[in-house]
Order: structure tokens, then sequence, then C-alpha cells
């Protein structure tokens, strides 16, 4: 990178299934200002606006131009970006981009989903080609039960193992003020609830929510001046693959994925060897339970098929040696547009040592956080407490 | 107007966006429906550098960057690779009907192609009783009936005489 950047500041809305009392401005605002608050600075100081949600969900292209004054970006340069579920990543990679470039010092970074507003089934079914697919009507809980009964087929792993990514997810959200589904479950209550597409239960699956995410990128001059904790942007990835080609409904195919693409890219740039013992924490993007134990495997945590021996085993969690998702997860949250971001923004609360009651108990220095997008891309990115490391 | 009220009443206005497309299929698309829609068979296109079979067929490999040209006629019969029972009445985007729940689909890997086909697994009562490995045939309407559309696929069935591999 030219530059070195910074994340200095960032703010959240508490996710919930109903925000009635908003409009998509209005929410976007709440999380804009909580942003330029905990950075300490004013909307004046920004020099650049980035947008990102999924485009339609909420019935309004061009997302820019009707939430220009919410946003903050009266009169300022700036993009609308979307790139399906990962676009809250796509967000912060592209405002590290503007500021390692030398063009800009102070970037504003904004992902949101007012989700209840349009109907999402109907509207993802538009990723798919139109004359190839489409009717299947499953939407993403039919992709990811395929992706289901392919990893339990391959590596005999069972339903409750499923279950235990589900109940990891919402006790660690029971810890996180902002997360939408806090809920006291175990194990029987997932496999107890109600079969949605065979093998993911209602409780295997993410929840629609309605949230914002707003995070502060700047230059190291702007970061030693102004902020007490800049957590640094130390690599990021992107992938794409072909569509109806390479997908994790097959979890045998051995071509090369979006996923393990960017993962030994990012390791490269930085000499990673052993992920599990290189970074402290990480947060996946996983819609459904089967994604994280994927993600395990992709990310070379585990060796393939070892995922949900992983989870089995407890080293996933919270007070594990490899926590993942200590938020809770788009398990937890999913407003969409931010859900990517909330996966940087929690890496780096670890870092700063903001988490609160989900905080992991040891020393964070670094996290790698994904993204994931229904188009089967990924934003990756690399955060760490200090700018050498 | 009053500011002070116990309660905000919050407005929610409902719209429904009805919009009209047409897509083009294309060069590669159209020969790829025509076959179907005329002689019942699927055709794929083989990369002329990795090899692969590429279903549907598509002007360019991805990896490879390379111009495809070589059609290769794929079987009637494939295995399953992934498959679900959806027990949710999902809208049907090209019907804007939901197929009745519980039904099975899944992604099928015809003989000869390298690409998977997503369709109805029609099991009958037996809506559970897929598996990974299953074999199965597609069956087409009529041809009469077909329009060059993957709807002019009724749906998979199993090839008889095959049992679930033991626990």
């Amino acid at each position: 990178m030219k530059r070195k950047v910074a994340i200095i500041g960032g703010g959240q809305t508490r996710h919930a299934a109903r925000r009635h009392d908003v409009n998509q401005v209005e929410l976007v605002n709440e999380a804009v200002r909580a942003a330029l608050a905990d950075a300490k600075m004013t909307i004046d100081e920004i020099d650049a606006v980035l947008l990102g949600n999924m485009e339609f969900f909420e019935g309004c292209h061009m997302t820019d131009c009707w939430l220009a004054d919410g946003i903050g970006a009266y009169g300022k340069p700036g993009l609308k970006i979307t790139t399906g579920g990962t676009v809250g990543a796509t967000i912060v990679c592209a405002g590290a981009h503007h500021v390692a470039s030398g063009l800009f010092d102070k970037v504003l970074c904004i992902g949101f989903e007012k989700q209840e507003e349009g109907d999402t089934g109907a509207i993802l079914s538009g990723v798919a080609h139109p004359l190839f697919g489409r009717s299947m009507a499953g939407a993403a809980v039919g992709y990811f039960a395929m992706m289901g009964s392919s990893y339990m087929a391959a590596w005999g792993a069972k339903e409750e193992h499923s279950a235990m990514v589900a109940v990891k997810a919402r006790q660690n959200a029971r810890k996180n003020r902002y997360a939408h589904l806090k809920l006291d479950i175990g194990i029987q209550d997932v496999l107890n609830s109600r079969m949605l597409a065979y093998p993911i239960r209602m409780l295997d699956m993410c929840p629609a929510s309605n949230g914002a995410c707003a995070m502060i990128l700047s230059d190291e001059k702007t970061a030693r001046d102004r902020c007490a904790r800049p957590v640094w942007i130390r690599a990021m990835d992107t992938a794409h693959n072909e569509q109806f080609e390479i997908s994790w409904r097959d979890v045998l195919d051995r071509r090369p994925k979006f996923s393990t693409t960017c993962a030994s890219r990012i390791y490269r740039k930085l000499g990673v060897a052993d992920p599990a013992a290189y970074f402290d924490v990480f947060e996946v993007y996983e819609p459904a339970t089967w994604a994280e134990l994927q993600w395990y495997e992709d990310l070379g945590l585990c060796a393939p098929g070892q995922g949900f021996r992983l989870v089995e085993e407890g080293k996933t969690g919270i007070d594990g040696p490899m926590p993942v998702n200590p938020s809770g997860g788009v398990l937890s949250t999913n407003c969409i547009g931010a859900s990517a971001m909330l996966r940087v923004w929690e890496a780096a609360l670890q870092i700063r040592g903001d988490a609160g009651g989900h905080q992991v108990p040891k020393e964070v220095r670094r996290a790698l956080t994904t993204g994931y997008g229904g188009t089967n891309w990924t934003v990756m990115t690399a955060l760490s407490r200090d700018p050498e490391d | 107007m009053s500011h002070e009220s116990a309660e905000q009443e919050l407005i929610r206005i409902p719209i429904t966006v009805d919009v009209p497309y047409r897509f083009a299929a294309g060069n590669y698309m159209s020969r790829f429906l025509i076959e179907l829609r005329d002689n019942g068979k699927f055709f794929g296109i083989r990369c002329p550098s990795c090899g692969r079979v590429q279903l549907p067929p598509r002007i360019v490999c991805a990896p490879c960057h390379v111009r495809n040209e070589e059609w290769v006629e794929l079987g009637l019969e494939g295995t399953l690779t992934a498959f679900t029972v959806m027990y949710l009445p999902l809208t049907d985007p090209t019907t804007g009907e939901p197929h009745e729940p519980p039904f099975t689909y899944g992604s099928v890997r015809l003989d000869g192609a390298d690409s998977n086909l997503d369709h109805i697994v029609h099991l009958g009562d037996e809506y559970d009783s897929a598996w990974v490995g299953m074999r199965v045939r597609v069956v087409l309407r009529p041809r009469e009936e077909r329009i060059g559309d993957l709807s002019d696929i009724i749906h998979f069935e199993p090839l008889k005489g095959q049992e679930k591999p033991g626990k």
C-alpha cells in the first residue's frame, strides 16, 4: 500500500427486526453520527463518503442520491458500491484505497440495509442467471441447505454440528448489545426448530435485520494526531468466481474458489504460515451454519473436512484458541449491506479492547475478517494493532 | 401542529413494483435452448484450453479467457451432487407463484458435463429420500409443449433399482 490506512472510528445501530420508527435516511444517519462521535470528528472534516447496500432491496436504486443528506455526502466526492452480501467489506476496501492513494485523508464508509421494507427472497432471485436456475425459488436458505447436504455426505458431519455453530453464535450475541438475535438456546432448541429447507432449520439460518454501520478511515498522520487507538488495515483481497460454476454447494469441488483464492493471496502478502496462530480473532461472514464450517477449512484453520471437529471441540468459542465470530456473526445480525462491514468493525473493536461483553479474553493483536456475497465474492481484510505487524 | 404526543404515529406505505423484462439469450444460450426445444437434447461447450465442458454453453471460458467453439452433446442422466427439501412456499420469480412445498430440488451433474444444472427432483411422497450421489434422469415435456426455456424440463426422476448407501 502506498500509504498506511487506519480505522479511527466507527459506529453501528442496534440491529432489529423492526425499525418502523425510521426511514432509510434516518437509520443511516444514526450510524453516521455514532461514527463521527466515536472519532471525535465533524462531517466537515470528511473528504469522501462511500455507501453500500444490496441493490434494490429497498426499492430505491441510486441510494447515494436519496440518502445524500443522511450520509453527510452533500457537496463531497463519493461512490455507491454494490457487490452483494460482501458490499460492507468492499466499501472498507474502497475507502482504504482512497486513503492509500494519497488523494484523500479521511473517508467515511457506510453500509446499511432496511430489510423489512422489501421482499428479500424475490429480489435475491435476481442474482441468478435469468435463464438458468432462477426458477428454483430456493433463495439463500435453499443454497445453504444444498451446501449442508453436500457437507454431511462428504465428511460425515451431523445436524448436531450445525446446531453447535448456531448455539455459539447466539450465546455470543447475548454479550453484544447491538446484536439482533440474542438467544439463550441449546443444541436441542436448534434441533427442535422448524425445518426451512433440509437440513437447515430456523435456528441454523441468519435473520433479516434492519441496521447500519459506519467507519472512518484515515491516513497515518491523522490517526496519530486524532486517535488514541487506531486499528491498521494491513492487507485486503477480493476475488470473483463464475457464478454458476464454482460455489459452496459442492464442498468436494477442489477448483480454486473465491474463499481459498483470497485466503492464499492475503496470507502471501503478509507472510502467514499458520493463520490460526497468526490471527488472534476471526470475524467471518456466515449466512448459515454450514458456511462457518466451510470458512474454517477455506481459511486453513483446519484440514478440509475437519471444520465440524473444530466447533465440536470448542476451539472456535469466544474463549477458545481461535475465536470465530465473538460478535455473534451474521447468524445473529444480518442487515445485509452492513453485515460485511460489521465483521471489520467488530474485529477493530476486539483489537481496540472495546468489544465490551463479547471481548475475547486474550490479547488481540491481529484479526482477519471475511465477507460473502451470493455471487460468490469475498473481501478479506487483515487488521492489526501495529502498522508494521 | 403540536409536537407533543404520547406516541408518534408511524406510517408505512405499501408499493408493488411490477417490471417486465425481456432477456436476450445470446448466441450460445439460444442454440442450447433451441436444441432442448426442438430435439430434446442438452449441449455443453468444451474449452479448447482446459477441456472442461461448461453448462450452459457460453462464449468464453472464464479462467482461461479463450473463446469456446466445441459443442458437446450431454447425456440425459446424471448424478445428484447436492440437494434440499424445501418446506417454504417461496415465490418462483419466473411465474410469480410458489412451488408447493415440500418439494425436493438439487444440483445435477449431467453425464459429460463439468457443470451442474439445478432442477426439481421428483420423489413423490418420499420427498426426503434423496441422497448425494443418487443417479437421476431428466424428464422433458412433450415436444409440442416445449418453448425453449428450462421449464421444458419437468423434473429429474431417480433411476430405478438403486439404494441409498448404508449409514
